[in-house]
């Protein structure tokens, strides 16, 4: 079939159906395109790219555009248009990452191969690779929209550079998608290098603060990466191969011992990324103090890479079933078990430490690591619900976070500050900006109607029907945790009173509304609907072996208790319903007063005086639980800084020795010894 | 800033008629019933906000304790005026302490009731020389019930709640609307005590409108006199100002003026 740009847009333009005074329109633009394809340079350079764009192998395309937006943006970044050209180009992106079809249809191997002294790196696009390619993709596209115009702005008039922006979050994307569609264990370690040190950048770009923050997460990363070198060496060493299916051969074949080991090395360099306890202590400040989109993008995504992994290597090459019989000696547990309540204890811990933040871009990051432990505690169930919430969480959680990121950003771009002490009052101001938090939270919660609820209902239910109470109650401890912080969230910034300086705030900008508003409506639809995204999820439980969970538009379909969730939304609306017309119909009046005309013990009241107090929120709940806040992980993380301190202090000792020449001697005579 | 003794005297209160006017006929036929619930409902269920000054609030532990358990009556402490439907005032009312009772009355919801007890909201009681007290509570705002007795024991005070409850019932507990009715005499009582710039946060005049309870006497030279000086708190609006959309419409306003 020929292909030109004419037919091209003469097939989108019979698509669209459009009425027939849009012949004119479409007339110029054909008539502007047939000059073009007439044109020498075209028909020497163009014709052939863009058949060799359209007849390119599907994965080979998404990887050369991500690519392509990469060079782009280090060539173009510094232009004022850069924002918009990035926006679409991840929306090109997306289109090609629809087209691979890897999801319903078959895996699809890149042409690409590299070879390296006789062994290839390949990759290769299945349903697990399309589902984190697709919330990668996705939190890219709304982020670098997020970006586009008077984010950017201000950024640049900070006297930051746009384009270190832009490359660092294309080089991110470029990463991600590398890792998540690699075949074998170097090309998974290509990836999962170039992501850790992406997202150094992309965490370093501030300086201050923020360099700190990224510093301690390279030691974090580097310490991790080398647990999976490690790793991949042990393998390696049994199968001889890289390959997964060698790889896969080899699990099955090794001793339990040797699982073990694997498992620590495996589960101890994922961890670090995930942020399971207790090597969290990197990611709060490391993605908290990254610059506002930039927190958005590895807010929403970054961590499950860690969990990717875990997918690839725990859940689909060990097993579950595997990890059962791993027993940990003297006592009941297994290590799945293990793993399960590592899960339990990532849920909790960080999620009581978000309690205290006062910071709402620490006290999200902080939900991040705790979120994680839910998908992490869904998988290890591991049967048919439970791994589907795991998974879906992951996609229903970069929405969320994605939307509630933006939304607090937003206010820090109108009024300054993240401070939850300095702010209040503003859903008068912010109207947009508020729902849109208010969206997000309900979801984080885990309450109905959001995508949330669904997600975190099928971890809980699992938890019941499988047998695991003690996991459901921690779970539930956690969510519990959820809704007090996300609820000192959205008080502490929008309700109560308007402080002074922030009577003449504007509502956030066009360009960074408009994503908000559509992750907004996304959370509800995927919560009113939640069989689209069950559909993608079962697909990928079909490729990794687990139990298929049985999906239907509105939820979920089991003897032992489903869920609809358009059923359930409707009641919930029809019961708002019934609310509203006794409250209306029965001549409920309401009359909106001044925010002085306010109770104070018979006060009067002053825009001076702050009636509505936002300091030290939860005071009270924190004389009750604030013994238990212990620090032992910072104690654990100094201890074993001042360990490694020690230890290179006395080996710098030993090298300034009177005699370094005498211990060198010893130390080579005591290597030939131990070689010969 | 007008003078206090610009202020003009409040004249002898007006009779005003309160409820429904004996002519009209109620048509529909379970109108009666369903008041008849409603009254009943409201009775049973009364939130008290015990504004307490003076002695005798040592009477209301008491009274609210096991011992009496003015609970059982359907009557529970409220912390906010907003929720409370009785205002207790438990003693003297010196002139500071006049002016945050005004304040939190008019912040409560109707229907609404006050309740003095001891002598001293009755007419002063034994600070009745003092300069800096108030001496009828009801030249202030309405009273539907007084306690008297210095102090009254905590049998007395129930018995006296037990008043308002029947009152509530039987639908003569209506003083909250003589507020909206004659406030023009309130204001005068209240504006010769504190001076004639005296104003609370409270619109009382347009919730007057706004609950259909405008009366011939609730406006008059004290509300004028008010209107003089009066900086109305407009509640904040909603603000959807989304700077892109603003200026676009700006210039299609400039574009709709110019022909």
């Amino acid at each position: 079939m020929a292909t030109s740009p004419t037919t091209v847009v003469d097939q989108l333009l019979a698509g669209l159906h459009l009425p027939d005074g849009f012949d004119a329109v479409a007339g110029v633009i054909r008539e502007f395109l047939d000059q073009v394809t007439n044109s020498a340079i075209w028909t020497r350079y163009g014709q052939q790219s863009l058949e060799w764009l359209i007849g390119m192998n599907p994965v080979d395309r998404l990887f050369m555009l991500s690519a392509l937006t990469l060079l782009l943006m280090l060539l173009l970044g510094r232009l004022r248009s850069a924002g918009v050209l990035a926006v679409l180009l991840y929306g090109a992106q997306f289109a090609a990452l629809l087209s691979t079809d890897t999801l319903f249809g078959a895996p699809l191997a890149a042409a690409v191969r590299i070879t390296v002294a006789d062994q290839s790196l390949h990759w290769s696009y299945d349903a697990l690779s399309w589902f984190f390619a697709m919330i990668t993709i996705g939190t890219g596209f709304v982020t670098a929209w997020y970006a586009a115009g008077s984010w950017m702005r201000r950024y640049r008039e900070a006297g930051r550079s746009a384009r270190a922006f832009h490359v660092a979050l294309a080089l991110n994307c470029f990463g991600m998608l590398l890792l998540v569609g690699s075949a074998d264990l170097l090309s998974l370690f290509l990836g999962w290098e170039l992501v850790s040190w992406a997202s150094f950048l992309l965490m370093a770009l501030v300086g201050g603060p923020a360099a700190q923050a990224a510093l301690k997460y390279l030691a974090y990363a580097i310490s991790g990466a080398m647990l999976i070198l490690g790793a991949i060496a042990l393998i390696y060493g049994i199968s001889g191969s890289f390959e997964y299916d060698a790889v896969v051969a080899a699990i099955r074949s090794m001793t339990d011992a040797q699982v073990w080991t694997l498992l620590l090395l495996l589960g101890g360099g994922f961890a670090v990324k995930l942020g399971l306890l207790p090597f969290h202590l990197w990611q709060a400040a490391a993605y908290a103090e990254a610059p506002g989109a930039g927190s958005v993008f590895l807010g929403a995504i970054s961590a499950r890479m860690g969990l990717f992994g875990i997918i690839v290597f725990i859940v689909g090459m060990i097993g579950v079933s595997r990890l059962m019989t791993l027993e940990i000696p003297y006592t009941f547990m297994s290590s799945r078990e293990l793993i399960a309540w590592i899960a339990a204890l990532t849920i909790i811990v960080p999620t009581y430490t978000a309690l205290q933040q006062h910071d709402a871009r620490y006290l999200l990051a902080w939900h991040g690591i705790g979120q994680g432990g839910y998908m992490l505690l869904g998988l290890m169930v591991g049967d048919a619900v439970g791994s589907a919430g795991g998974l879906l969480h992951c996609f229903n959680y970069a929405i969320t976070q994605a939307a509630l990121l933006m939304a607090v950003f937003a206010v820090v771009h109108r009024t300054g500050t993240a401070d939850l002490n300095q702010l209040g009052g503003l859903v008068t101001r912010m109207p947009l900006t508020f729902l849109v938090l208010l969206f997000g939270i309900i979801s984080l919660a885990g309450l109905p109607p959001m995508a949330g609820f669904v997600s975190k209902w099928m971890v809980y239910r699992s938890l019941i029907t499988e047998g695991m109470p003690l996991l459901f109650v921690a779970a539930v401890v956690g969510t519990l945790g959820t809704i007090l912080s996300v609820y000192k969230l959205i008080h502490n910034i929008f309700l109560g009173q308007l402080r002074v300086e922030h009577q003449e705030v504007a509502e956030a900008p066009l360009s960074m509304l408009i994503p908000m508003l559509g992750l907004s409506a996304l959370i509800f639809l995927a919560g009113f609907i939640p069989g689209p995204a069950l559909s993608w999820v079962a697909q990928v439980q079909g490729q990794l072996g687990l139990p298929v969970v049985p999906w239907v538009l509105g939820g979920i379909v089991d003897p032992r208790g489903g869920l609809d969730m358009i059923w359930l939304v409707g009641i919930l609306m029809a019961g708002f319903g019934v609310g509203a017309l006794v409250f209306y119909g029965f001549g409920g009046r309401s009359r909106r007063v001044h925010q002085l005309d306010n109770y104070a013990g018979g006060h009067f009241l002053t825009a001076d005086v702050h009636y509505q107090y936002s300091d030290n929120f939860y005071a009270g709940l924190m004389h009750l639980i604030g013994p238990w806040y212990r620090g032992s992980f910072r104690w654990l993380e100094r201890s074993l800084a001042a360990t490694l301190d020690l230890v290179s202090f006395g080996a710098e000792g030993l090298y300034r020795l009177a005699q370094p020449t005498l211990l060198m001697l010893a130390a080579a005579v005591a290597m030939l010894a131990w070689v010969l | 800033m007008t003078h206090i003794d610009q202020v003009p005297t409040p004249g002898a209160p007006r009779p005003v008629e309160i409820g429904v006017k004996p002519g009209t006929k109620r048509t529909n036929p379970f109108a009666r019933v369903f008041d008849e619930l409603v009254r009943f409902a409201q009775s049973r269920s009364l939130f008290m906000l015990h504004y307490c000054t003076g002695c005798g609030a040592v009477e209301l532990p008491p009274a609210m304790t096991s011992r009496f358990d003015m609970e059982r009556l359907g009557i529970q402490p409220m912390v906010s005026p907003r929720q409370a439907d009785i205002l207790l005032i438990t003693g003297y009312v010196s002139v500071k302490t006049l002016k945050r009772v005004i304040l939190t009355y008019e912040q409560m919801n109707s229907p609404k009731y006050v309740i003095g007890i001891c002598s001293c909201t009755v007419n002063g009681g034994m600070y009745w020389q003092s300069y800096a007290t108030a001496k009828k509570l009801n030249d202030y705002m309405p009273v539907d019930i007084y306690i008297a007795g210095c102090m009254p024991r905590p049998e007395a005070v129930i018995e006296g709640l037990r008043g308002l409850i029947e009152n509530i019932r039987t639908g003569r507990a209506d003083a909250w609307k003589d507020y909206y009715r004659r406030y023009d005499h309130y204001l005068g009582n209240q504006q010769r005590l504190f001076g004639a710039d005296w104003q609370t946060p409270t619109d009382v005049i347009a919730e007057a409108r706004h609950y259909d309870l405008f009366g011939p006497a609730t406006l008059g030279a004290h509300t004028a006199l008010l209107e003089q000086h009066q900086r109305p708190l407009e509640a904040l609006e909603m603000r959807i100002e989304i700077p892109e959309l603003m200026r676009r419409r700006s210039r299609s306003d400039q574009g709709g003026t110019a022909q």
